[in-house]
């Protein structure tokens, strides 16, 4: 360890803090960027309805024992009729694909946009002004395999593993700092990429399959074999404690 | 209290800044009397230790307080009139009106 | 208010307090994980002694999590104290070695 490399300070100062604040502050305006960039998106009166329709259905199949059964037969009339009930009413086709909405791509322009854009301009910049340094070095010794991940732009065979060039410097930046950017601005910022799974989640009850037809098929299926058990046939002899009458 | 916590915080972490800064020159005091380095003094390891646990006590108490996670906690401090109150249940049209006209 | 059924008490989670305490205590992880990165590299810790500090920085913010949640009542608050400290360990190793290896660049290197 003591016959180690001595790097000029200046290296410090005008290579090493650079990458890093350049790296976090690109963070910061992508995440501000993508919220001006950032659109609302707009649910369709008819396929809000179909997701609340779907979502009636499941909670009658799922709690059908806590009403009689005279009633859930009638509530399940309604949703599976043959001419005219709710799951089982005829619809146009939906054409709505990929290509032929445009909201879905000026989407994904302004996700390449905010995402992979700096990446590549920022990353080629860093890259070309900052080519060639050792910037620092990883406390702990590591295997001849991270040389080629951590060396990225000085090929220099006797060079200990554990020295980073400033392109690798750059990128261990890029992927090290996610977590400290939800602690700057907050969860569910944009900088992150998890938060579009986020997303997802939360809107599950939104988000319709473009096809509606499908998933009322299949509730429909659902709905079709659910088998009747009324659960409070003796509800009033358990209201006034005679727990001993025989549930079956 | 929380002015108190951010203070807390904003001196664990000069003090931080200071044992860095300590290091620092340490080791460049080390480099340029051609010194082998086995640990830092043992006052700047203190102070670097104690400004740590410092400001994760401050952060601990600027993150925020616990929520009770039982379902019940937050309706133990609600009245029998904030239940009962039952919006999809309100009658307008009713015979109260002819009564104002 | 509770539904207990017949022998299990069963117990009503609010899913919103729990993911709050979740939240605190992930925005706790990750400013512990950074700071103690940074102190492991101000100390100019190497290899193992830089994991075991991580791990004892790790039970000592599970140690003052539930000192702040209270000892005794620590339930009242999380349902698991065990996955409290397990949960946290690698998440944010990531975080860790990097701040680790910016201030070890920062004081040690030059």
């Amino acid at each position: 360890m003591s016959a180690d490399l001595i790097v000029d300070t200046q290296i410090r100062v005008w290579v090493f803090l650079p990458i890093v604040v350049i790296t976090f502050l690109v963070g910061i305006i992508r995440h501000y960027v993508s919220i001006l960039l950032s659109s609302q998106k707009k649910v369709e009166t008819q396929q809000f309805q179909d997701s609340q329709l779907i979502l009636r259905s499941r909670l009658l199949r799922e709690n059908a024992k806590y009403i009689p059964k005279a009633a859930f037969l009638s509530r399940r009339q309604v949703f599976n009729r043959e001419e005219d009930g709710y799951l089982t009413q005829q619809r146009p086709a939906v054409t709505s694909s990929m290509m032929t909405d445009p909201s879905m791509m000026t989407d994904m322009v302004k996700g390449n946009l905010t995402n992979v854009l700096p990446m590549i301009v920022v990353g080629g910049w860093i890259n070309w002004m900052f080519s060639g340094f050792i910037t620092t070095k990883v406390p702990f010794p590591l295997t001849l395999r991270f040389k080629s991940m951590l060396q990225r732009g000085i090929e220099l065979n006797h060079l200990d593993a554990s020295w980073v060039s400033s392109a690798s410097w750059y990128f261990l930046n890029v992927f090290g700092l996610r977590s400290i950017y939800a602690l700057v601005l907050g969860e569910n910022n944009a900088a992150d990429q998890s938060r579009q799974m986020q997303d997802q989640m939360s809107g599950a009850a939104m988000a319709m399959p473009p096809d509606p037809k499908v998933a009322f098929k299949a509730e429909w299926e659902a709905l079709e074999i659910v088998d009747h058990q009324w659960a409070l046939a003796d509800i009033e002899s358990k209201l006034i404690g005679e727990e001993k009458v025989k549930t079956e | 209290m929380a002015a108190f916590h951010k203070l807390v915080l904003s001196l664990g972490f000069l003090s931080m800044f200071h044992a860095a800064y300590s290091a620092a020159q340490h080791r460049s005091y080390l480099r340029l009397n051609e010194l082998d380095f086995t640990g830092l003094p043992s006052d700047i390891f203190l102070q670097a230790l104690l400004s740590l646990l410092i400001i994760m006590y401050g952060v601990l108490n600027v993150a925020g307080n616990f929520k009770e996670i039982k379902a019940s906690a937050d309706l133990d401090s609600k009245s029998w009139e904030t239940f009962r109150n039952i919006p999809s249940f309100y009658t307008f049209s009713h015979r109260g009106k002819s009564f104002a006209a | 208010m509770s539904n207990k059924s017949k022998q299990v008490p069963t117990v009503a989670y609010s899913e919103s307090a729990i993911r709050n305490n979740l939240s605190i205590t992930e925005y706790c992880r990750t400013s512990m994980a950074a700071l103690s990165g940074c102190t492991a590299g101000l100390l100019g810790l190497t290899s193992l002694h830089g994991a075991l500090f991580y791990i004892m920085a790790v039970t000592t913010l599970w140690l003052m999590i539930l000192y702040k949640a209270g000892f005794a009542t620590w339930n009242k608050y999380f349902i698991s104290r065990k996955s409290l400290l397990t949960s946290g360990i690698f998440g944010q190793l990531f975080t860790y070695i990097l701040c680790w290896t910016f201030s070890y660049g920062m004081v040690h290197v030059y």
